[in-house]
């Protein structure tokens, strides 16, 4: 049996700057929607949920403050999910880079941290947090360039790995990591010197700022430097930029690399930041992998992916309190930042292409 | 040496292949189409928490087998429409279908924490043949779906190399362009076939769940097995035979550290055993994509790019 009509997809020429701006707000609007019907339908009031949520994560002093708090880890793995994703390289092991940027970071803040004051040791433990996340990725980058091995699969193995390596390293008996006279296992404080105190009586702390400005260096760097340009002409066409004699495996190697460390940065943040130690509990968290979110949302956009870190951070802040305040359980965050990304994605079919449903005749003749 | 826990571990190990195969067939269906689900860990969880609650609820297994199943497909189904009919980018909408999945099934799951399964899937008995020492328990100590997955995986092997239809499905990933010339649709074709996939996923998903009288706990459900399933079917060159007995090794792997630390063998921390799959599967993979032995993989060539037909 044949359809009696046919969805056509013609490619746009140009796409209407309003169609841009309109499409992911659209997109956002309909998994809410959706996520209202799924509420209703599953027993709980969605305006009441919602209500919560929107008060919670942004309109209030205090939710908006732990929501930018919480985005700046978020903005950390959004960019760097997306300075590889628009190489059409698959880095997805952000979590596990994250990991091994805390790792890097607790352990510089506790070897080195009670022998160096401040204005260095905060620089220094988040250069190493980055070096850490590198040196993570360094394995799937050099056989995806030289191999040709899948980075999707080695870079998410890896982060299986690193989780057990951060489990190991707080769960061990004299453990460097753990702290000593504890009843069950945790990290270490850092020194004083590699902590930062937040702002004011908040959960924002100065480094939200060093990572805002850092993703729009990356926006400038994207759009105005021989680097930027190198990796579109590879993205746009790889045999196209071979002839150019660009060479695409050495482009490979830093992009996943860079990639793999601003992972790493995003690790070291929540050292200086609200962690001070390393913590198991960063496994159950999953922000690296709400950094994929973050970039497909805001389309590989540096200075979006402030914005959509800043969204899905509140969404996850407003869920948290949620589950405190109603029985609503909390992970009705997770899943909106799911359904908008589903939607995000069905939106950007209409962005590219002018989608038409034709009557099967027309098509015939 | 306790020759009893190596008994029950390799049993254990073939229980864990199980879900291994209807996971990484369900992969390898959609794959061979040229269709890249990565969704397969969110769908797992989903179907599990489907069957889960559908068992407790109605008292029949066999009722939350078919959800699960249902559930399965339905979310592949998504992943169809935005990939093959909107043609989004394969790669973020799988990663979004496992970040909606887990947070649907941990939604879904909340009233259902730390419950146990009222009933599970028991073990079928061949009689004398089961209390053969040894190889008894392992060959004849399973339970029908283990015995099923098995079964699919020959017939799925059959059906791709030996059928009009499956040669169908391998052109559809290798070659589109010839499938569409002979005047079939690539995109129902696809469309189909993930759907087929993500039903096998969904039967892996209610059987890792139903199978085991554990109790519902997300970390502790799939903890990671959709995606091994999903380098399962890399490591297995996307040929379902070889996927049998790779899902058995990956099982036997994944399994271990608990036989190690039972028989307090600790020559790896306890707490490092975890990670020695992962490992294994990640110097498989290099070993596998080495020039000379590139051709051993096969992959379909047209894996993950959507398909346009040239209209000019």
């Amino acid at each position: 049996m044949r359809a009696p009509f046919r969805i056509i997809f013609e490619q746009r020429a140009e796409t209407p700057k309003y169609l841009s701006a309109l499409v992911p707000f659209l997109s956002v609007l309909s998994a809410l929607i959706a996520g209202a019907i799924f509420l209703q339908a599953t027993g709980y009031s969605a305006s009441e949920t919602y209500s919560n949520m929107l008060s919670d994560g942004f309109m209030s002093y205090r939710g908006i403050t732990e929501t930018l708090g919480l985005s700046t880890v978020l903005i950390c793995t959004g960019i760097a999910a997306a300075f590889s994703f628009q190489m059409n390289l698959y880095n997805i092991g952000g979590e596990g880079q994250l990991y091994l940027g805390m790792i890097g970071g607790a352990w510089a803040g506790l070897a080195l941290g009670p022998h160096l004051p401040s204005f260095v040791m905060i620089p220094l433990l988040l250069l190493i947090g980055a070096l850490a996340g590198a040196v993570w990725i360094f394995v799937p980058a050099f056989v995806r360039s030289r191999l040709g091995t899948s980075e999707i699969v080695t870079t998410l193995l890896l982060t299986y790995v690193a989780s057990s390596l951060v489990k190991h390293f707080i769960n061990t008996p004299d453990s460097f990591f753990r702290a000593e006279n504890s009843a069950f296992p945790q990290g270490r404080n850092v020194a004083d010197s590699a902590a930062l105190s937040p702002i004011g009586d908040t959960r924002l702390y100065p480094t939200f700022f060093v990572v805002v400005v850092l993703a729009l260096f990356l926006y400038w760097v994207v759009k105005k430097t021989e680097f930027g340009y190198r990796i579109q002409v590879i993205a746009d066409s790889p045999r196209a930029a071979h002839y150019a004699g660009v060479s695409a495996n050495r482009t490979t190697m830093s992009v996943m690399l860079l990639s793999g460390a601003l992972a790493g940065l995003g690790g070291a943040t929540l050292i200086v930041g609200p962690f001070a130690r390393l913590d198991q509990g960063i496994t159950l968290l999953g922000y690296g992998y709400a950094g994929i979110v973050v970039a497909a949302l805001a389309r590989n956009n540096f200075a979006g992916i402030i914005v959509s870190g800043i969204l899905f951070a509140g969404l996850r802040v407003g869920g948290e309190k949620l589950q405190i305040s109603t029985d609503t359980p909390k992970h009705i965050g997770i899943m909106l930042q799911g359904a908008i990304l589903l939607f995000a994605l069905g939106g950007e079919a209409f962005r590219r292409y002018k989608v038409r449903a034709v009557r099967m005749k027309a098509v015939a003749q | 040496m306790n020759s009893n826990i190596w008994i029950l571990s390799l049993a254990d190990s073939v229980a864990i292949a199980t879900t291994l195969i209807l996971a990484a067939l369900g992969a390898l269906f959609t794959e061979r189409a040229g269709v890249l689900n990565l969704g397969i860990e969110g769908m797992l969880l989903t179907s599990a928490i489907t069957s889960f609650l559908v068992a407790d609820a109605s008292g029949s297994i066999w009722f939350g087998l078919l959800l699960g199943i249902i559930l399965g497909a339905v979310l592949a189904g998504i992943h169809a429409f935005l990939t093959v009919v909107l043609r989004a980018n394969q790669i973020v909408s799988g990663l979004a279908l496992v970040i909606f999945g887990t947070g649907l099934a941990n939604f879904l799951g909340k009233p259902a924490e730390g419950k146990t399964v009222r009933t599970t899937i028991e073990a079928m008995s061949f009689g004398a043949l089961t209390d053969i020492p040894i190889l008894g328990p392992i060959v004849f100590g399973q339970d029908i779906i283990t015995y099923a997955a098995i079964l699919i995986a020959i017939v799925a092997s059959w059906f791709l190399f030996r059928t009009r239809l499956g040669l169908e499905v391998r052109a559809t990933g290798d070659d589109p362009a010839t499938v569409d010339a002979q005047g079939l649709s690539v995109a129902s074709i696809r469309i189909r076939y993930t759907l087929l996939g993500g039903a096998l996923v969904g039967l892996g998903g209610s059987f890792h769940m139903l199978a085991q009288s554990a109790a519902w706990h997300l970390e502790a459900t799939t903890n990671g097995i959709g995606w091994i399933a999903l380098s399962l079917v890399v490591f297995a060159g996307w040929r379902p035979i070889r996927l049998i007995f790779g899902a058995i090794l990956f099982g036997f792997t994944l399994q271990l550290p608990f036989t190690l630390q039972a028989e307090q063998i600790t020559f790896i921390p306890s707490a490092l055993m975890p990670m020695l799959p992962y490992l294994a599967t990640l110097i498989a993979l290099i070993a596998l994509s080495r020039p000379g032995s590139r051709n051993i993989l096969g992959a379909p060539k047209a894996l993950g790019t959507p398909f346009v037909r040239d209209e000019r």
